[in-house]
Parts: structure tokens; sequence; C-alpha cells
């Protein structure tokens, strides 16, 4: 363990290491200048952090290495966001994210079953149908918000659909997922108190009051499925929390709360990104237009282009190494997938959007190993439809107006940006 | 050695975490069991070597393992 002693850079070259932390510096997009200088950098760099740092992990071939060394390198202790939890904190909004195995196990097959792709591939005309009528609805106004208008809607829809959530409440959700993105940066709009709040925002998820709106949202559904078991995935789950050796009433509130959440954050993220990008690249959404063969590809390269989480920490259980540099038992480890996407050893002029990509190896849902994202093939299918819907329609994207961007480095959240239907069929 | 090498694959359950790839990707070998989702191997296991391969790296679970040795 690394004594307070020592918390001054561990390595020279950690003097050098560039600021990627700043949530400000996102509002700009990610500071791709300044990865690009760690990945140059020949072993690893401790980036200073509060009063501790972590080590920056940038480079494709060592975040693999975390992310599937869960041994090593822990999920459970301390957080899995830069900054360290208070026991009590860490328990009480302890997920599926921040455990290791076997609880991580348990939980993770509680939800697995409805994300294989074998069962997300029976939500394809669920999600086609919504994706036309936003389309459509888009068409029709000649555009507008992308954000509101598609990339918003759609996830949120396709995630309360499988869980049974009114889709009428969808406005209401993606607004307090908007205040949990905030809560990753360091600027939260509202007041501790709003929406009734009464609990200490250190032990809320994102220290959002809206994860205490979001909690009691959870509550109200488990409380209507508890005697009106269907065939959706809230009943499912509070089948599981039935019983207790399988999920605690602590654990149902946090995985409702990750479904909602994750489920509408982080697809939305990939298609705000995925318009921008068919938009600055006309010729690259020309090539799918001409050949619809190369959907599958397009859509992994919008992933790969969005990253939307831009990392995840880890902490090492042991004294390892990594990259010629001794890590230290208690040290943080941080994985910029972010970083890893635009990895010029692994993707070839990585700042190409490229729809032909050959290489689809990107850590759009992480790095690999068991946390890798569970609604992975869910995100694909709506990617995919998205193209698949847009190019059906002959639809190119003209962007009318700069994003607004998410002030975080953690999720790579774009709140709007102005689109136009430009060409086009008729 | 040549890659269409038939080895042996097996699934450790207790690694599994259910997610299905193993399937996606040999549905002639890999079954995920709808009521304990956690996946087992249906056939006899036997893969070409770069098949099981990849769906070791795959396998989120690090739960498949090529048996080696004769089949
Ligand atoms: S891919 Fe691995 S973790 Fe997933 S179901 Fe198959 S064996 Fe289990």
């Amino acid at each position: 363990m690394r004594s307070t002693a020592d918390m001054a850079p561990p390595s020279a070259a950690a003097v050098d290491t560039p600021n990627v932390t700043d949530p400000s510096l996102y509002l700009e997009g990610i500071p791709h200048d300044r990865f690009a200088q760690i990945r140059a950098t020949p072993g690893l760099a401790w980036h200073p952090y509060e009063d501790g740092g972590f080590w920056a992990v940038t480079r494709h071939a060592e975040v693999r290495h975390v992310s599937r060394n869960p041994e090593l390198f822990s999920s459970a202790i301390g957080h899995t966001n830069l900054w360290d939890l208070e026991a009590d904190a860490l328990e009480a909004r302890r997920s599926l994210i921040d455990t290791d195995a076997p609880d991580h196990t348990r939980l993770r097959r509680l939800v697995a079953g409805a994300f294989t792709p074998k069962n997300i591939r029976r939500w394809e005309e669920t999600v086609r149908a919504i994706t036309g009528e936003l389309l459509d609805e888009f068409v029709a106004q000649d555009g507008g918000d992308w954000v509101d208008m598609v990339a918003a809607p759609l996830p949120i829809q396709v995630i309360l659909t499988m869980l049974g959530v009114p889709t009428d409440d969808a406005d209401y959700l993606v607004e307090l997922s908007n205040y949990l993105v905030e809560g990753t940066g360091d600027a939260q709009s509202i007041p501790p108190d709003a929406f009734g709040n009464t609990t200490e925002l250190r032990l809320l998820p994102f220290n959002s009051p809206a994860s205490h709106a979001l909690f009691e949202y959870g509550e109200g559904m488990r409380q209507q499925r508890q005697n009106d078991l269907r065939d959706d995935l809230v009943s499912h789950l509070v089948q599981a929390e039935s019983d207790v050796e399988r999920m605690s009433r602590n654990e149902y509130r946090n995985m409702f709360h990750l479904l909602v959440f994750a489920g509408n954050e982080t697809t939305r993220t990939a298609i705000s990104h995925g318009g921008m990008a068919l938009a600055a690249f006309p010729d690259e959404w020309g090539r799918v237009l001409a050949d619809p063969g190369l959907i599958d590809s397009a859509a992994e390269e919008v992933l790969r282009w969005a990253t939307p989480v831009m990392h995840m920490r880890r902490t090492a259980t042991t004294d390892t190494e990594l990259a010629g540099t001794p890590i230290a038992e208690g040290d943080k480890v941080v994985m910029w997938y972010a970083s890893a996407n635009r990895d010029e050893a692994v993707f070839e002029d990585p700042f190409r959007f490229d729809v032909s990509r050959a290489n689809s190896d990107h850590f759009a849902f992480g790095g690999g190993g068991p946390h890798l994202c569970l609604g992975a093939f869910l995100a694909r299918l709506e990617v995919t439809v998205l193209l698949e819907e847009m190019a059906k329609r002959s639809i190119c994207l003209e962007q009318t107006s700069e994003p607004v961007r998410a002030r975080s480095n953690f999720v790579h959240g774009v709140l709007s940006v102005g689109m136009r239907p430009a060409g086009g069929s008729n | 050695m040549a890659s269409d090498d038939l080895v042996r694959v097996v699934v450790d359950q207790e690694l599994c975490i259910g997610g299905g790839i193993c399937e996606m990707l040999e549905p002639e070998v890999f079954k995920l069991d709808d009521d304990i989702v956690i996946s087992s191997v249906i056939s006899d296991g036997l893969l070409p070597r770069d098949r099981a391969a990849v769906a070791v790296d795959r396998c989120p679970g690090q739960a498949i393992a090529i048996v080696e040795g004769k089949a």
C-alpha cells in the first residue's frame, strides 16, 4: 500500500502528465492532444488528482490488460470513479459496476439473460418501429435538436419498454438522467433537496438528488409489480428481490437506477456523436448509402468514435506492474477508453471516421472482462437499426449548430446539437 | 500446428456471467440455460483451434478454456 509519505508523483514522468480530468476541458470535446501525449510517453503516467493521483492507462493493450485482470484490478475497492467513497457510501451505492466476483457474478446473472444477443434480437421490430417514427418526425419538422428528437428518445423508449416502465414517463426519466450527468461533473444545477431529497448527497450515485428521485421511481415500480407480475424486466427483478439470497432491496434499487441511466444515457451519447460524424464526414455516409453492406462496420465505427463512457477506474489489489511501471497495492488505475479508441498502434489513422474500418476491437463497451457493458448488444442493435432506417430513407445530416457538451470527464455527453435532414430521396 | 486442429473447450460455470456470447459464436457447442443463466457445453466440445481461441477471447467471464491434449 502506498503510504501518504509517497503520495508525491512516484515517477519523474509524472511531472509532465497533462491534466485530463478537469471537467471544463470536455466542454470542447475530449482533449485528444493531451491523451496522445500520454500515450506516446513510455511506461505509465502518474496523474495527480485531489490529494493523491492515479495511473493513467491510455494505450489499448494496457487498458485491455487492466480490464481483463479483475483479480489484480478491483472494481469493489474505493470506487470506480476517480475519487474514493467512504465505506458507507460505497455500500449504499454498490451496483453491478462496483462489485467483484462473486457478488458481481450473482447480480450480473440476474439481468444477463435479458441482454444476450439472442434475446436482444427479439426487440429488433420494436426498435425499428420507434426509430422509424422518430426519423419521420425529424424529417417532417425539417430537423431540429438531434439529441431531443432522435438520440435521447430512441434508447429511453426501448429500455423502458424492456423494463415495463410506462414510456409516457420517458421525458421525466431523461430529465433525471441529465441531472445525473451533471453529477459526474463539478457543477450541479439543482439544490441538494431537489425532488424532496433528504439523503446526504455523498450516499447517492453521482452525488445527485436526481438519484433519490430515480430510487423513488424504482420503488414505486417495485410495489406495483409485487402484486402484478408481468413479463418484463422489473417483474423479473422483483421476483429475484423477494429472495434475499439472490438480491437485497438495496441491490434492487441500484440495479433499477443503473438500467434506466446506463440504458439510455450511453446510447443517446453514441447516437449524438454518430449523427455529428455522419454530418462531418458526408462522403463516408455516402459510401454506406451506396453499399448497405457497410452498415455493420459503420455501426462499430460510430461506437468507437463516440466512446460514450470515457473511463473507468480500478484499484490494485496487490503490488503489480504494467508497461514496466510498478503499481502498488491500493493505487488507483484508470482505464481511459477515450484514449484507447484513438490508439494509433491499433487503429490506423484513428482520427479518421472510416465506415469500413476492419478493426472493430474498440472499447466503447469497456476493455473486456466481466464488466463488459451489459447492454452492448442492445446498443449495437439500436445504432445499427438507426443507420439502416436512415439509409432506407436516404437521410443525410447537415449540422446546423455547435453541440452543447456535458461538463464531465466521465460521460461523453452531448446535451444538444442542431441537425437538418439534407439530400434524401424527396 | 494447423489452425483447423480440433481442440476441446470447457466452461467454468463459477466464472460464467451469462451474456451468451459463446452461444452466439458457436451455437452447436455452447448453450445458455435460460433459468440459471449459465452456459454449458452441449456437444463433444470440439472446435477448430482458431474458433476456440475466438470464443475464449470474446468470453467476458473468462470462463471458457481450451483443454490441451489429444481429443
Ligand atoms: S461467453 Fe462466457 S460468460 Fe458469456 S455465457 Fe458464454 S461462457 Fe458464460
